[in-house]
């Protein structure tokens, strides 16, 4: 359960970008994430909704892929296997261990912040 | 009204934004001396108990106090005071501790008059769950995932994340092996295939076998990890 603290992680996140864009509002957020994530999409959606920004949330799954430390030798792994298929030795991961806030989207408002809609931020 | 739309990409990761107050501790606690040690199990796998024979074995040899992690309940920290300094840190039902947990039970530690001096060892006793402590950095220089023999040799498989993420495998209830269906053999090249550099130890509490040998792996791995000998 604990999507809660990482949508609220992400919230933080995106509310430093938009402390650094005045004036505007998120309209989307975009993040990626893996089977080594330990987040769960349905559920990190859900509280994200719960958070009452009024911003899309859209998930994007990546595949997980790891590399040899020994040969280099990289590759998308199909189950939880780190042992190198080449090699046997350990393989670390470059992709698919976490999740990443990508872009977010902003609409530049002529009006005070505090007016729009997707700000309860 | 009129409007207009720019994405901004950034590329951060959230959980490491999140866990960065773990990175803190983990640096301030190694300067320290202390190896802050994290266990991770199932409920009732036999992290308390582990702990209660730990303290028995280094008592006198090291300083070193615990941080028990719980939904409701101080019963662990009643079985571990006898021994050796413990904070009891109640989740009120929240599935795993964080770092600003870990934090505050440190603050109550320094008011506990049974423990002195700088620690050698601090053991985090996690909540008894396999999924969302495996995502919470608290930390540890050490993630140790502990498996019984009463729970089944198939746990690697079905919970990746945590076995990916720990540096040692203890399987527990040893003495149970004649009774239970529960390979010793399996579930440690099970766990190997996710985390080939994983260290893999058997312990029965009970029969106090194998406790010399984590005791030891924990000097072993204080010496590696903060580049500090141990005290003579």
């Amino acid at each position: 359960m604990h999507e809660e603290s990482l949508a609220r992680a992400l919230l933080r996140q995106v509310r430093m970008i938009l402390d650094e864009n005045p004036g505007t509002i998120a309209e989307e957020v975009s993040v990626e994430l893996g089977p080594l994530s330990g987040v769960e999409p349905l559920l990190l959606e859900q509280a994200w909704e719960r958070c009452g920004t009024g911003a899309a949330l859209s998930i994007v799954e990546v595949p997980l892929v790891a590399e040899c430390s020994t040969c280099n030798l990289q590759i998308e792994l199909q189950e939880f296997d780190f042992r190198c298929p080449r090699c046997h030795a350990g393989m670390r991961v470059v992709r698919g261990e976490s999740l990443e806030l990508v872009s977010v989207t902003l609409r530049s408002v002529e009006h005070s912040p505090e007016s729009a809609p997707c700000l309860p931020l | 009204m009129s409007s207009s739309l720019k994405t901004i990409t950034v590329r951060r990761d959230v959980a490491k934004q999140m866990n960065a107050s773990g990175e803190a501790l983990r640096h301030q606690l190694g300067e320290q001396g202390t190896l802050v040690v994290n266990l991770v199990s199932s409920p009732g796998a036999g992290k308390t108990s582990l702990l209660e024979a730990t303290a028995k074995q280094i008592a006198g040899q090291a300083n070193m106090a615990v941080l028990v992690g719980d939904l409701e309940t101080d019963r662990d920290a009643q079985r571990l005071a006898p021994f050796v300094p413990t904070i009891q840190l109640t989740t009120g039902g929240a599935c795993h501790l964080d770092a600003n947990l870990v934090q505050r039970g440190l603050e109550a530690l320094a008011f506990d008059t049974s423990a002195e001096g700088p620690l050698d060892f601090l053991f985090i006793e996690n909540v008894g769950n396999l999924v969302c402590p495996a995502s919470h950095d608290l930390g540890e220089h050490l993630r140790v995932v502990l498996v019984s023999t009463t729970e089944g040799d198939d746990k690697p498989g079905k919970y990746p994340k945590m076995f990916r993420s720990s540096q040692v495998m203890i399987v527990t209830k040893t003495d149970l092996l004649p009774y239970v269906p529960f390979s010793v053999e399996s579930v440690t090249s099970d766990a190997l295939k996710i985390q080939p550099d994983l260290r893999v130890l058997t312990v029965s509490t009970l029969k106090s076998e194998g406790i010399d040998r984590w005791c030891d792996l924990l000097w072993q791995q204080r010496k590696e990890r903060l580049c500090i000998d141990r005290r003579t």
